[in-house]
């Protein structure tokens, strides 16, 4: 194997180190030496552990394990590593200004597509927030749509790697998205009781659906094939539902669609959740929720509580976390390390708040065969902190997507740059610099 | 404003909330804008105000009625809660006043600040607060919310009717964001348990002229008169960009440009010009009626006469370069740019303007206007000698305002700036107070001063830190470790937040 030879990069004083580790070819063997691992799957560290990446892969996370020969070495120089961030619910990939709907691809307003509305053939890889999701420790992202031409279905979400290639989806039409609530229903049908109806009614007609060959014709059924297909894929593959739900009696409503057809429920939102915390662990349906919310946004959410989060891990529910509102993609990365620091000051333990950056976004999507934790076998999207990475004002000092090293330029760099006070008595615009 | 955005789970994606397409101008209220844009007002209250108010409550007699433009006829009612003579002792202070004390205590009497240091001895009598190993500093000061006119829960009669803003010209002047308040939102509850004690509420910013703010003591209170901070120089919302061209213009309204905003700027300035001109010859004795009362050119006027103070939402470099000569043109001064997301590009300009720059750390890209946001914004301009503070415009990171100027201290330092946390305290206290024209009674804590001030858990620069202790003119107004002082809004009694898990 031929190797690039490196010397230990001292992490904590330079910060562009990314910019100068190069990228590792394929097959090399990375160690990152002198870590203060948090590996997901235990509260403590693994104290000047040793990280060694083999083929983009983790090989080994051995406190002050031996580096294989050849291999080459960062030295982490006692900052915190874990794995690479998931932000479980985003629309990286789909979103530029929304304010300019020419750039924005998360929804879709008419023509035939419902639940078949599929994101994927939107992604942008180009777009200017993913270096920026990346370069504040995201690596993996739920990309799900906004909405359809047929509420209370938003369509299908894909899945995303941030690495460095030019297609971001690591797997299509992962799973489907339901909105549900007060103001939803508003707007839709004008009762939640037609909601859960017309959903309820999408799956049947879904599950008796006979293909009839033939184009065109009346049926008696709401749905059109598209959607159907859409559907039937959702209960043949089991793929999760994501649920928005923030009442109490939506969230039942979703917990029992789930057992009435077999379909894996993941909550989104959930502020009610808590008071449902004993029935969603037995359920086994995740919640997606915002730990910073504790004002009751609208009438869906008079039971808001700050600690939330606290609650339903404790009950033994799988949380992630998301950032609704104006950082839920634009900043996701330091969102969702704010909006965990925040679970903690309300009671949440650290490594679980940690988990539902990593190891718990992975479980409900069905990644964390291969990615979540620091673990043999995993692939090795890793990052190296500059601190507590639940504290939003740390950064990353070095990003790695199965094994590869990052680059951290942003287009926010690029402007910091350009207007560095040291650059104050240039007579020359900063067009020039 | 954004009660908005970090408030609702924008479950369904931006531009809903909660999968509801929103009109286009609550949109921006309250997803774009994040600053204050707003949803219509049906109704407009008929005032009927006399010559010359009964009470001129702020201005000296003359002998003629004053000018009325400052004169504040709704005046407050606010008295401090009950309170003791208290000594904070052992603490890490951050002052305010850019000093970091460690081991020190803070006496207050009657209030007020008396004493700060290392080594003072508790007075008799004097209730000690033990705050070995957490940290003190000065109440938090948000230059830029709308509690209370914005209030939680988002209803959806706010769709059309909002009380944020009054949306139905680009000059609204004459509105005043203290008739718009719902004392009863719980986003205050939330504020004072964050350590926040002085708010301004101001209104949206769909207009040119949005209306005037309004300065309140974070207290509760059945009255907005009651929260209100004596005192308080008035206060006018403008805005500038994206959101009165594209709020008006989608109507195919004025204005539909940027050009026309700067149009609509003059042509109302120059109409107070003679306004105040009228109302100055009226004093002199050069006229013997007194112009007839306009209530938006009252606000003008008192731009002109130097009484009201001017805060702008405005993102872009070049547009506030504009702003800043129209206010040369017209000859008043630009208290402060909200938002400011470019502000770093001329913060030369604005260290010689004076004109301050209130500010997040890292909001970016929710329109146009912000793209160009950098998280060394606030330290850059720092850097410059410009003043520099943060604002929330969210009542949710409003509650975390230490933070964000922990975010945006760090990105400064990360370019070699050297920001201390005794100076970056600074951007939440001292400057925002100096800011609304109240620096010699809040922001720092220094003898005499009143005694606002916030006992942490720990450094507050933590994401893990929260508010103790938060004292408002001396009163305990919250304590982490009492519950029967930790208010809560009417909305929030017996509701199941408050309830058990089934």
């Amino acid at each position: 194997m031929t190797c690039l030879r490196w010397r230990p990069v001292p992490l904590a004083t330079a910060l562009a180190v990314a910019a100068w580790i190069p990228l590792a070819a394929g097959g090399a063997t990375l160690a990152i030496t002198n870590a203060r691992a948090f590996t997901g799957d235990s509260a403590q560290a693994v104290d000047r552990a040793t990280i060694v990446v083999e083929d983009g892969r983790i090989a080994s996370v051995t406190a002050a394990g031996a580096v294989p020969a050849g291999a080459q070495v960062v030295d982490a120089q006692g900052a915190i590593v874990t794995a690479g961030l998931m932000g479980a619910g985003t629309q990286l990939g789909l979103v530029e200004l929304y304010s300019l709907k020419e750039t924005t691809d998360p929804a879709v307003s008419k023509g035939p597509l419902g639940a078949a509305f599929d994101v994927e053939y939107a992604m942008n890889a180009n777009s200017t927030l993913i270096p920026q999701a990346r370069a504040d420790g995201v690596t993996r992202a739920l990309s799900y749509p906004t909405g359809s031409a047929s509420a209370p279905f938003s369509g299908l979400a894909a899945v995303l790697r941030l690495d460095d290639s030019p297609t971001l989806i690591e797997r299509p039409r992962a799973g489907l998205f339901i909105v549900t609530g007060g103001i939803a229903a508003m707007q839709g049908a004008g009762s939640r009781s037609a909601q859960w109806q017309l959903i309820r009614n999408a799956f049947d007609e879904a599950k008796q659906y006979r293909p009839t060959g033939k184009v065109g014709g009346p049926r008696d059924q709401q749905l059109n094939r598209l959607d159907i297909e859409a559907l039937r894929a959702v209960l043949a593959q089991r793929l999760p539902l994501g649920i928005f739900a923030y009442r109490e009696s939506d969230i039942r409503q979703a917990v029992q669609l789930g057992q009435d057809y077999g379909l894996r429920v993941i909550i989104y939102g959930g502020t009610e959740a808590w008071r449902v915390a004993d029935l969603l662990a037995a359920q086994g349906a995740g919640v997606v929720l915002d730990p910073v919310a504790n004002l009751p946004a609208t009438f869906d959410d008079l039971g808001v509580r700050a600690d939330n989060a606290a609650l339903l891990q404790r009950a033994g529910v799988t949380l992630a976390f998301f950032a609704p509102g104006i950082q839920l993609n634009h900043n996701v990365g330091t969102a969702i390390r704010e909006a965990a620091g925040v679970a903690v000051a309300n009671g949440l333990p650290w490594n679980e708040a940690l988990r539902a950056l990593t190891a718990n976004p992975a479980k409900l999507w069905g990644m964390d065969d291969h990615y979540g934790r620091l673990a043999r076998g995993q692939d090795a999207d890793l990052v190296i902190w500059s601190g507590d990475p639940l504290e939003p004002a740390s950064v990353p000092l070095a990003v790695y997507v199965r094994g590869e090293a990052m680059p951290l330029d942003t287009r926010q760099k690029a402007l910091r740059e350009r207007y560095d006070p040291r650059h104050a008595q240039d007579p020359w615009p900063p067009a020039y610099r | 404003m954004i009660a908005g955005p970090a408030a609702f789970s924008v479950g369904a994606g931006h531009g809903n909330v909660r999968g509801m397409s929103l009109p286009r101008r609550l949109r921006s209220a309250i997803l774009l804008a994040v600053a204050c844009s707003a949803a219509t007002v049906a109704t407009v209250a008929t005032v009927a105000i006399a010559a010359a108010p009964a009470t001129p409550a702020t201005k000296p007699a003359t002998p003629r009625e004053p000018l009325p433009f400052a004169l504040d006829p709704y005046p407050g009612t606010y008295r401090p809660m009950p309170r003791v003579d208290t000594m904070v002792t052992g603490a890490t202070v951050l002052d305010g006043a850019g000093r970091r004390l460690d081991h020190a205590s803070v006496l207050m009497r009657d209030g007020k600040i008396v004493a700060i240091g290392p080594e003072l001895a508790a007075p008799a009598g004097v209730t000690v607060v033990d705050a070995r190993g957490r940290w003190v500093t000065p109440g938090i000061v948000d230059i830029h919310t709308h509690l209370g006119d914005f209030p939680f829960p988002f209803a959806s009669t706010d769709f059309n009717h909002s009380d944020v803003g009054e949306v139905t010209d680009p000059n609204t002047a004459g509105v005043w964001a203290e008739h718009s308040i719902t004392v009863q939102d719980p986003a205050f509850m939330r504020a004072i348990a964050a350590g926040v004690t002085t708010v301004q509420v101001l209104p949206g910013s769909a207009n040119l002229f949005g209306g005037r703010g309004v300065v309140l003591h974070n207290v509760p209170a059945t009255t907005v008169q009651a929260k209100k901070f004596a005192g308080a120089p008035p206060s006018l919302k403008m805005a500038c960009g994206e959101n009165p061209k594209y709020d008006y213009g989608d109507l195919g309204r004025f204005p539909s440009s940027r050009m026309g905003n700067v149009y609509g700027y003059r042509v109302a300035f120059l109409e107070a010009k003679q306004y105040l001109a009228d109302w100055e010859a009226y004093e002199r004795g050069d006229k013997a009626e007194p112009p007839k009362r306009d209530l938006k050119l009252d606000t003008l006027a008192g731009v002109l006469h130097g009484d009201v103070k001017v805060h702008v939402h405005c993102y872009r470099a070049d547009e506030m370069a504009v702003l800043l000569d129209v206010a040369r043109e017209f000859g008043f001064r630009i208290t402060a740019f909200h938002h400011a997301v470019e502000a770093y590009k001329i913060a030369g300009l604005l260290r010689q303007s004076g004109t301050c720059s209130a500010v997040w750390s890292d909001w970016w890209g929710y329109k146009q206007e912000a793209f160009d946001a950098i998280r060394e914004n606030a330290a850059y301009l720092d850097a410059a000698g410009a003043c520099v503070m943060m604002h929330s415009d969210s009542a949710i990171i409003g509650q975390r305002l230490v933070l964000e100027a922990g975010k945006a201290m760090a990105a400064g330092n990360r370019m070699g700036l050297g920001i201390a946390k005794e100076h970056a305290i600074a951007w939440v206290t001292r400057v925002p107070a100096r800011t609304l024209g109240l620096g010699d009674r809040i922001g720092t804590l220094e003898p005499g001063k009143n005694a606002d001030l916030v006992v942490w858990s720990g450094d507050p620069f933590s994401v893990y830190t929260l508010a103790d202790e938060v004292f408002v003119d001396g009163a305990l107004v919250f304590d982490r470790r009492d519950p029967r002082r930790q208010p809560a809004s009417d909305l929030e009694a017996g509701l199941p937040s408050r309830g058990a898990a089934r």
